[in-house]
């Protein structure tokens, strides 16, 4: 309360201290003071009746909040937040797998990394020495068979000797064959040997100080070259030979080569690709007209066709006419290297041909090439079928694998046309049909599989073999093609069982097989399909689901020409085995060896229910002798599948290392070995490696995986939680604590003054 | 103080759970090693396929062992999240050659911070026992490295996270630990 001069006389001391205090009571400041403490005073009573009101009303006593309980309270919600968001991010980390990127990414990654001019510190691992790189491609395409050079020149810039490793990205199922090296005025040529064998006798020379050549298959898709002592300031010379099967599709050849260089390094024996980084970019550069990395593609056309037909998908060509085909070069000499090379033409196919058969008379063996072209589109109505969709739900399919296969599944009924049937099965540890027996499509049917199809969840266990039986045993519906798509990662351990379950139980059905995921059972996948004379898919991301479904759909939509045999006489080997069903726009390649030639090769099979027939007369082609090799690099194919069915991986090596010996094929367990016999560094020069960029095709998905999370952040969460027991901790306590009683730093130090003043 | 007694226990509800949650991690970890001991035993024994529990979907396939630190673990096949809660994960198939194996820089992988190169490695498969020496470890960036898988090459490569302390457990930094025959 506020003093009130007080008038009582005390004395002379306590007078004039009245008056003082008097005097000091109408000081302005006291006066302002005085005010403010009222002001509060009268504030504090409004609250107290305010509050004893509101309690009257609620029936129960509302309590002020020191600051400590504001503090704790303020902890706890924001502790509560980051349990919240904790339990979110927990969450969406349980949702990864193995991610299998396409190196199409790495182009843009590179791109980013020039836009920010960083590199990354895990990929600046600088070979030795730089070797500068000059590739010449020769493309001689006769017949069905294209049979294509790499001349690649390697120089030394640097004062040392040096060895350069290069990687080459080959299209798929090529069959490497030959290998000349030249150096100065000497010209050597490979020789197929085992793959350990060849890397000795390559080592050795090279210590020795030979000039040597060694071509490996790293992976399906690429090849390795290294070459030992090159002297400083020497250009070396390496032509690669290899076949590749031209393509076609609607009604067209293509061929493609991989010309997208994406760049990439390999760190040494790591087993690391980082991706590109600034420097290794410059290496190769896209500039046109840099002086010392040159690509130039020539490709020669020595079989009938119509100029007006030879289109370049991706570059600007020049073609020239010569007495025997087309020469086709790039006009600016030099390929940037961002685009894959794509030259598709049209044949001047008889119109009724169906069946082609090329040979060649080896002595020995007859090796035949027997080409099936299936009837025409417009000939054909698009057949009802019945489509029983089968989606492994397992747990290995948890994450991003779950969520392509529900898509793949959604765009797979929506690509249901009225009058075919279907149904849809899951299966985990236990096997689900969504209805008895097919049923037919209709919205409501439609509306009903959408529905359970993203309903499913992943998690269980991999019984496949009951899903595969429940499928093929439903009650089928006379006139309609049962197909069944097989969604599933192929997680499986017991592969022969399916497989012989798939040859046992399949029938008149086909089986096709749409692996997904990043990391699928491919081998397992192709080789379900193929049994089941079906075709298989493979999805690997999310945004490929739409375009893959779609080539699937336009596949099998159309009917093919089925159970097709061959008659080829006595003692045939052909590949492959099973011959597949011809669908509309995809024709078929099957290769053969014969005791002798054959006076013809009768084909018949079944379409829309009637007989289809044809008889193929031999014609002999030019070149024909790569037909030998082809032949053998199917049987190489066909043996690694084997493995698949059981086959002893020992026995396999075994015998694709024998063929590839005979027809001097470069596989997985052959290497192609050149070395010079006069050495060429001086003893005692010591020898560096030097690593050319490897190189790999945009798109061609190597069999690379990415990283999986590894951190569960345990004891992170357990920090947390004691945290929070903490704080809760002390809100609990709380009411048998006196705090501190809260002053402001300046009122305390006011009262500490006065102290002093009033000692 | 009503309020304030509600928020204390919601806080310690929430902070046992959490406690509970992170303690599972490692208890799931040590569990499965055990669980696993057994499916292990019936695989040396001839037993294919033999899983650790009824509805499991992988199984035990090779034993690693890293002498100089005193380890001893069960590795199944296949990284998925799921199995990386349990043991040591096999990217790629222990009977080829190019071994790719995973697990969490938290659980089983803890020890590799005090693995020093040219340390032992023995993996352990039913077929055959091969050792290991390190030959190189490095920390890269997941985000633009990618593992190439070459079954051209003998080795074994050991992925986990990296750093071993840090408090976020999304990082994308990774311990590669490359072995090579010894």
């Amino acid at each position: 309360m506020h003093a009130e001069p007080t008038t009582t006389p005390r004395g002379d001391a306590s007078i004039r201290h009245d008056l003082e205090r008097d005097a000091l009571a109408q000081h302005p400041r006291l006066v302002l003071a005085r005010q403010r403490r009222h002001r509060a005073l009268a504030r504090a009573e409004a609250r107290a009746t305010r509050r004893a009101r509101e309690s009257a009303a609620t029936g129960q006593p509302r309590r002020n909040l020191r600051w400590q309980d504001r503090v704790l309270l303020c902890l706890a919600v924001a502790l509560m937040l980051m349990l919240i968001l904790r339990l979110e991010t927990a969450q969406a980390d349980a949702a990864f797998g193995l991610e299998l990127q396409p190196l199409a990414d790495a182009v843009t990654a590179v791109d980013t990394a020039l836009g920010n001019g960083t590199a990354n510190p895990a990929a600046s691992v600088q070979p030795d020495v730089q070797l500068a790189l000059d590739t010449l491609v020769h493309v001689e395409v006769t017949g069905l068979v294209a049979r294509v050079r790499v001349a690649q020149t390697f120089t030394n810039d640097s004062a040392q000797w040096v060895e350069g490793t290069y990687r080459y990205p080959l299209p798929d199922g090529a069959a490497v064959d030959r290998l000349w090296i030249r150096a100065g005025e000497r010209v050597l040529e490979g020789e197929i040997h085992e793959r350990e064998q060849a890397t000795r006798v390559y080592q050795a020379a090279r210590d020795a100080g030979h000039t040597a050549g060694l071509v490996t298959q790293e992976r399906a898709h690429q090849f390795s070259t290294r070459i030992a002592n090159i002297g400083p300031g020497e250009d070396i010379h390496v032509v690669i030979a290899y076949l590749v099967n031209v393509d076609f599709s609607d009604g067209r050849f293509g061929l493609r080569l991989p010309m997208t260089f994406t760049p990439r390094f390999e760190t040494g024996p790591s087993s690391l690709a980082p991706r590109p980084t600034y420097t290794s970019v410059t290496n190769f550069p896209t500039q046109p007209g840099a002086p010392d990395r040159r690509l130039r593609l020539q490709v020669d056309l020595l079989t009938g066709i119509d100029l007006d037909a030879i289109r370049s998908l991706h570059h600007d060509v020049d073609i020239e006419p010569r007495k025997d085909g087309y020469r086709v070069t790039l006009n600016d000499g030099l390929a940037t290297p961002d685009r894959d090379f794509e030259l598709s033409w049209a044949p001047m196919l008889d119109e009724d041909a169906r069946a082609a058969l090329h040979t060649w008379d080896d002595g020995e063996y007859v090796y035949a090439q027997l080409m099936l072209v299936p009837p025409r589109d417009e000939a054909l109505a698009p057949q009802p079928r019945e489509v029983i969709f089968i989606i492994d739900t397992s747990g290995s399919m948890m994450g991003a694998s779950i969520d392509q296969a529900r898509l793949a599944l959604a765009r797979g009924i929506e690509g249901l046309a009225p009058g075919d049937r279907f149904n849809v099965i899951e299966f985990n540890s236990e096997t689900r049909s969504l209805w008895d027996s097919s049923v037919s499509v209709t919205d409501a049917n439609r509306e009903q599989a959408l529905s359970f199809v993203k309903s499913l969840d992943a998690d269980g266990g991999t019984m496949m073999a009951p899903a595969l039986r429940a499928a093929l045993r439903q009650p089928t519906h006379p006139g309609l093609l049962r197909q069944v798509v097989f969604v599933t990662d192929g997680a499986v351990g017991n592969e022969q069982d399916l497989l012989a379950l798939v040859a046992n139980e399949l029938g008149e059905a086909r089986l096709f097989t749409v692996a997904i995921g990043s990391a699928p059972n491919s081998g397992f996948m192709r080789k379900a399909a193929e049994i089941g004379r079906g075709h298989p898919t493979h999805i690997g991301q999310l945004d490929q689901v739409g375009e893959r479904m779609t080539a699937l759909w336009n596949r099998i939509r159309l009917p093919a020409v089925s159970g097709i045999r061959l008659d080829w006489g006595a003692g045939v080997e052909y590949y492959p085995e099973i011959i597949p069903d011809l669908y509309a726009g995809e024709p078929l390649w099957v290769v053969a060896r014969l005791p002798r030639m054959p006076s013809g090769v009768e084909v018949v099979g079944e379409l829309n229910g009637s007989e289809w027939r044809h008889f193929a007369t031999p014609a002999v082609t030019d070149g024909g002798e790569t037909l030998a090799t082809l032949w053998a690099r199917q049987k190489v194919e066909a043996l690694q599948d084997a493995t698949v069915f059981g086959a002893d991986p020992e026995w396999t090596r075994a015998a694709v290392t024998d063929l590839a010996l005979d027809y001097e094929l470069l596989t997985q367990w052959t290497s192609l070995v050149a070395v010079d016999k006069t050495p060429s560094r001086p003893q005692g020069a010591t020898m560096a490696a030097g690593e050319v960029p490897s190189l790999l095709p945009a798109g061609s998905a190597a069999r690379t995986a990415g990283f999986p999370a590894t951190a569960t952040g345990w004891k992170t969460q357990m920090l947390l939680a004691l945290l929070v027991l903490a704080v809760s901790g002390g809100l609990f306590a709380r009411p048998f604590f006196r705090f501190p009683k809260f002053r402001s730093p300046a009122k305390s130090l006011r009262a500490l003054s006065v102290a002093w003043k009033t000692r | 103080m009503i309020l304030r007694r509600y928020c204390a226990a919601a806080l310690a509800v929430a902070a046992l759970f959490l406690i509970a949650q992170a303690a599972w991690i490692p208890a799931k970890a040590w569990l499965g090693q055990r669980l696993l001991e057994n499916a292990w035993q019936r695989v040396l024994a001839g037993e294919p396929d033999a899983r650790p529990w009824p509805w499991a979907d992988t199984s035990p396939v090779a034993e690693l062992l890293i002498p100089a630190l005193g380890t001893r673990h069960l590795v199944v096949a296949g990284a998925s999240g799921r199995n990386l809660a349990w043991a040591p994960a096999a990217l790629t198939p222990v009977n080829g050659r190019d071994i790719i194996v995973s697990a969490h820089r938290d659980t089983h992988f803890s020890a590799l911070r005090d693995l020093e190169d040219g340390a032992i490695i023995v993996l352990r498969t039913p077929a055959s026992e091969h050792r290991f020496r390190v030959t190189k470890q490095e920390v890269i960036d997941s985000r633009d490295t990618q593992l190439v898988i070459d079954d051209t090459r003998n080795r074994l490569t050991l992925v986990t996270c990296w750093p071993f302390d840090a408090l976020d457990p999304g990082g994308p930094l990774r311990r590669v630990i490359t072995a090579l025959p010894a």
